[in-house]
């Protein structure tokens, strides 16, 4: 067993010169998504309510069922009350000083990216996301990625589809498979995440606008990388997005999912579903890279990011794979889990958390072990500076049945600086007494023969501190996808700049 | 936060409320009729949900008539003895220790249920004064005689600087269904070494609740052995401080459970100031369907730089059907430090058990070996050798005596 | 004829799915050391792990003979009761536990099952004291946790100490040269032959001759595939050594 975590970093490895010099090459501007696309949009009424409710089922021309469904949550919301054992501090959510839907007025069902409007193009080109289904840039091959790029409450364009149906899958946004995919919706939606799961989720339920819908027939290899892009532009607008992912037997799909929101004064609120299904011997591969608007240095304004996600090991040695990177954020309230429900079903967890200024971040996963010989693996890497919070709180459970489970978790905290915190709330719960679990956390500061080494060797103090933190997170770095490496690495030098000196 | 709901309250509650209004204790009557026993929201009860636990509250403790057999008997010790909360008279004590009373409870206010309903029933505690360093082993025998009783009693020791002592807590009593509630607070002055054991070794009926808060000051050393060997329902809560620079701690705690039994460790320790340092290790051994519970929290102040301190929570399970809970936890908001914590958990090792066995010793000899083994690292520090022999014979017991 | 120490009867097992040992045939005389030579992966520790009874393996076919009495429904405690002892090529720590506890266990459980009285602690002290001189280990060694923090050669010099002390009528040495300098070795194969007795028989699995230089076999045997495909006497490690093992790779098949 020992071998198969043969590769946990210590923070002596190696670093590559292409960090360094990535690293070196970064842009100036700290957040550099923060710019606002002048769009005109079409808005419900300001607040939530069950006429909101019934303005975006309506607004989406859903059948009745749905909107019945979302009427339910809302009724159930209202008995609800905010969780409060997150360490997180925030003051009281107006939910009627906001707006629920907001879409693009130029093109409410572009057939195909001719009708995009241009504005809207340029806006995910200045954001680094294709729409155009090109692949040989000057010369160069690169993978294929299919895009869902959802702006506020809609789906904007989905690129790719036709390749993707040639084969039987199904990737398009959810407003679009609750019309034209009714049986598969029905039968998966909320089979993961409860209506009433918690109170976010729950709002989520009554007032989602738009995500992605993927369907992995059985026996599928999904050709591409699939992926969303998230953009929250509208001012005092909630962004509810709601995935669903379901990979029948023996399929397997990688999926990304991306965001970023303008700078503004005011916080707003995100709070998103995702669910994933995996059936027998299927694999669903989950990466994000979270980049939403984290508030200006003293704290103000920034997204508030409420988010549930869980994946359903529902089929006997299925896997979920769940890599994030969560950099941005002015609170992060975020734990996607897998329930190990399939006999011989693997979940995994592989995180990266940074906060920086006044960021509060609440992370970390759940692993519920039900099947028997099911097995967990959990990495997970905080790097608090300035003065945030960082916590990572994690769940390790296996159920009385769960013979043989198998779970090993580490999670390191890096401090950079004296005002921050870094904590660590694990619970582990072995209820079988053949279950074997391993936990192990640490918490330190960067060395300061480390750092001395890198700045006698010419780095500034702010590139060494970037240098160092690419490879205390290079074991969770190796899970994402290619081009989200090295997006990543520059991530986290400009989400740590400012954190020294 | 918005906490609108009642609390409906269950016979336990109404009992203690009215115990708590005879004694005049009405703002902790009013805290319980608020907010109730704590559940499993409460976060540090997480795993001991007394809601649900603890169903029934005998009558408050009367003065003892007769007294038991002593549950542990270490040659050479001063014995202290406080039966139902009466401190009893006691012989002549060892150079250097002076005995005393006080008023009231020891432990400082905290936002906790058992803090409160030791504060509130105290009537008076037993103040130990170790003005040198003592040379027997100091026990102090707390009992819950007679009918079942709700027992109160409290114990505070100050320990003088560079001084240094052995201080044994036992907990026993008749075989009724006793509610106990035991307080003792320790204060370590600078450079003093103090070595704190307490075996609960209460009626299988009972429910034994023990709160410690330790003071530790510059340069001193403590070391703590809290073993959980008696009452079907057990909780020691840890609250140790480490207040000047070179402070030590090494908090250890053995639960050892059977079927149908619950025993919880709880530890909040605070890292006040730099440069101090702990090694907290808890061990759980659980059969049947026996449930043993850690909590750990290990807290760095701001500005506490150069805290060393690592938390280890070892779990052995010895049947299908125990359970074994563990919440180690790390708060930090010093930047200068080492901290980390690690749990396991899992059956006894094959390996072991197989090399065991292929030298010829019989499958159950080298169980009881290994379990052995794995304890031993909490009994092996204790130097004083006719204290470590009763502990390793209150754990053989528990080992051999099956289920 | 008298009966041989050991007899190994078309024995066939698997961990798992895998079948690992596919028809091993082997007798081993008492008094006589044999040597089994194979590569890694080729089923040789499997072997040693069945023979002493490990619970992962799974006997699927054949018979095993200690003394002419089949092993195969004993457990592991009741083997090594019967006269097997494996001198393990990664000895296990096992932490808490003092060597000498562990090993006047052993010994005890062993005579009791026997039937024997229990070894008096003066008499179990001399016992030790007389071996662990032999192979340079001082009473230091022996009060530590049995095999922690020991090194390479002090796990296999412990090894060694408890064949003598446990005195087995069968040896199974599983690769007890990897590790070890060269002084280690000789101290370690000192040992070894000081226990070869005309009652005793030892099987020794290695990878290299070298060990074969200190402890001189009275058969080689080359072990390929889960089974045996060559016997021969001692030139036959001589000759693995300078050819390689690609020759004997399918000669049976």
């Amino acid at each position: 067993m020992a071998d198969d975590y043969a590769d946990i970093p210590t923070l002596k490895e190696n670093i590559d010169r292409a960090t360094v010099d990535s690293v070196r090459s970064l842009d100036v501007d700290k957040y550099k998504y923060g710019f606002e696309t002048d769009i005109e949009s079409d808005m419900a009424p300001k607040g939530l309510s069950e006429d909101t409710v019934r303005f975006i089922s309506k607004k989406k021309n859903e059948p009745q069922w749905m909107l019945d469904w979302r009427l339910e949550a809302y009724r159930r919301f209202l008995t609800m009350t905010e969780p409060t054992w997150a360490k997180v501090h925030y003051p009281q959510i107006d939910l009627q000083d906001m707006y629920y839907y907001a879409a693009p007025k130029s093109s409410p069902a572009p057939k195909s990216l001719d009708e995009v409007d241009p504005a809207l193009i340029a806006m995910y080109d200045k954001l680094g996301v294709p729409l155009k289904e090109r692949e040989i840039l000057a010369g160069v091959e690169r993978p294929k990625v299919a895009v869902d790029a959802v702006m506020d409450s809609v789906s904007v364009v989905t690129t790719f589809r036709e390749e993707l149906s040639k084969v039987g899958i199904i990737f398009c946004s959810i407003s679009e498979a609750i019309r034209e995919y009714p049986e598969l919706v029905q039968k998966y939606l909320a089979s993961v995440v409860p209506v009433s799961d918690n109170y976010y989720a729950t709002l989520n339920s009554a007032v989602f606008t738009d995500g992605s819908f993927v369907y992995i027939p059985k026996g599928v290899r999904c050709p591409m990388e699939l992926s969303t892009y998230f953009r929250i532009n509208e001012k005092k607008t909630g962004q509810f997005e709601r995935t669903l992912i379901i990979a029948e037997a023996d399929s397997y799909v990688s999926y990304l999912e991306g965001c970023t929101a303008p700078m503004r004064d005011e916080a707003q609120l995100h709070a998103a579903v995702v669910e994933l299904v995996a059936l027998d011997n299927a694999e669903i591969k989950y990466s994000t890279v979270q980049n939403w608007y984290p508030g200006d240095k003293d704290g103000k304004g920034g997204i508030y990011n409420f988010v549930t996600k869980r994946g359903d090991c529902r089929g006997a040695n299925s896997k979920i794979s769940w890599t994030q990177v969560e950099t941005g954020s002015a609170i992060t309230w975020k734990y996607p889990s897998c329930i190990l429900r399939g006999d011989g079903s693997r979940g995994e967890f592989y995180s990266i958390a940074i906060s920086n200024g006044y960021q509060q971040v609440d992370s970390g996963t759940k692993m519920l072990h039900l099947g028997k010989n099911t097995s967990s693996r959990i990495i997970a890497k905080g790097i608090a500076a300035g003065f945030s919070d960082n916590t990572y709180r994690g769940q390790v459970s296996a159920h009385a049945k769960a013979k043989n489970a198998r779970n090993f978790t580490q999670c390191d905290s890096l401090l950079i600086g004296d005002k921050c915190g870094a904590h660590t709330v694990p619970y582990i719960e072995s209820r079988n007494g053949t279950a074997v679990f391993e936990h192990e956390a640490t918490t330190s500061k960067i060395s300061d023969d480390q750092m001395f080494y890198c700045q006698q060797r010419g780095l500034s103090e702010e590139d060494a501190v970037a240098l160092i933190v690419n490879g205390f997170v290079r074991d969770v770095l190796q899970h994402l996808p290619m081009e989200f490496m090295v997006e990543t690495q520059k991530l986290i030098a400009i989400s740590l700049e400012g954190s020294v000196g | 936060m918005r906490q609108t709901m009642p609390v409906r309250l269950g016979a336990a509650e109404d009992t203690l409320i009215a115990q708590l209004k005879s004694v005049g204790a009405d703002a902790t009557a009013e805290r319980i009729t608020v907010a109730g026993l704590p559940t499993r929201r409460v976060e540090s009860y997480h795993y001991t949900d007394l809601k649900t636990l603890l169903r029934t509250i005998p009558p408050l403790a009367q003065a003892a008539n007769e007294a038991s057999a002593p549950a542990l008997r270490v040659p050479g010790a001063y014995q202290l003895m406080i039966a139902n909360g009466v401190i009893q008279a006691a012989s002549t004590a060892p150079a250097g220790v002076i005995v005393g009373k006080a008023h009231g409870g020891v432990l400082t206010t905290r936002d906790d249920v058992l803090v409160h309903l030791n504060g509130a029933f105290a009537k008076e505690s037993l103040t130990l004064t170790l003005e040198n360093s003592i040379d027997p082993v100091i026990q102090i025998d707390r009992r819950s005689e007679g009918e079942a009783a709700h027992v109160t009693d409290s114990l505070k020791v100050f320990v003088a600087d560079g001084a240094s002592a052995v201080i044994l807590e036992t907990f026993s009593g008749s075989d009724a269904a006793h509610v106990g509630n035991h307080a003792t607070y320790i204060a370590l002055g600078k450079g003093a070494t103090v070595t704190h054991i307490t075996v609960d070794l209460s009626p299988r009926a009972a429910a034994h609740f023990a709160s410690n808060e330790y003071h530790v000051g510059e340069g001193a050393k403590l070391r703590t052995l809290a073993i959980h060997a008696g009452a079907g329902l057990s909780r020691t809560q840890l609250f140790p401080r480490y207040e000047g620079a070179g402070a030590h701690g090494d908090i250890t705690g053995l639960n050892l459970v059977s079927d149908g039994q619950h025993a919880d460790f709880t530890m909040d320790a605070l890292h006040a100031v730099p440069q101090t340092t702990s090694q907290p290790l808890f061990k759980s051994i659980a059969r049947g369907r026996g449930k043993a519970v850690v909590q750990g929290k290990l807290v760095v102040a701001r500005d506490a730089q150069k805290t060393d301190a690592k938390l280890m929570s070892q779990g052995l399970m010895l049947s299908d059907e125990a359970e074994i809970l563990s919440k180690p936890e790390l708060e930090i908001y010093a930047d200068d430090v080492v901290c980390g914590h690690g749990s396991t958990c899992g059956k006894l090792d094959e390996e072991s058990m197989f090399y065991l066995t292929s030298r010829g010793i019989p499958k159950e000899e080298a169980e009881t070996m290994l379990v052995r083994g794995f304890i031993e690292e909490l009994v092996d520090p204790i130097e004083d050798e006719a204290l470590a022999e009763a502990l390793h014979g209150i754990i053989d017991g528990w080992l051999l005596g099956g289920k | 004829m008298t009966t041989p120490i050991l007899e190994i009867r078309n024995l066939h097992a698997r961990i798992e799915e895998r079948e690992i040992l596919k028809g091993v045939n082997l007798t081993i005389p008492a008094g006589q050391v044999h040597a089994i030579m194979g590569r890694n992966g080729s089923g040789k520790s499997t072997l040693s792990y069945v023979l002493a009874g490990k619970e992962d393996y799974e006997v699927t076919e054949g018979e095993i003979l200690l003394n002419g009495e089949n092993i195969l429904d004993m457990d592991p405690a009741e083997r090594a009761v019967a006269g097997i002892f494996l001198a393990f090529q990664y000895p296990i720590e096992i932490p808490g536990v003092a060597t000498m506890t562990f090993l006047k266990a052993a010994i005890n459980a062993q005579r009791k099952a026997r039937g024997e009285g229990e070894l008096s602690t003066p008499d179990f002290m001399r016992a030790v004291k007389e071996a662990g001189t032999q192979l340079n280990i001082d009473s230091d060694m022996l009060k530590r946790p049995l095999n922690v923090g020991f090194s390479g050669g002090e796990k296999k010099r412990a090894e060694i100490l408890q064949m003598a002390l446990l005195k087995p009528a069968l040896c199974v040495l599983d690769e007890t040269d990897s590790g070890l300098d060269i002084d280690a070795l000789q101290v370690v194969s000192k040992g070894v032959n000081a226990l070869r007795d005309a009652n005793r028989s030892m099987l020794v699995i290695t990878h290299y001759q070298r060990l074969l230089n200190h402890i001189v076999p009275d058969v080689v045997h080359v072990f390929s595939d889960g089974r045996i495909v060559e016997s021969g006497d001692k030139d036959l490690a001589l000759q693995l050594e300078a050819k390689g093992y690609a020759d004997f790779d399918g000669a049976l098949a």
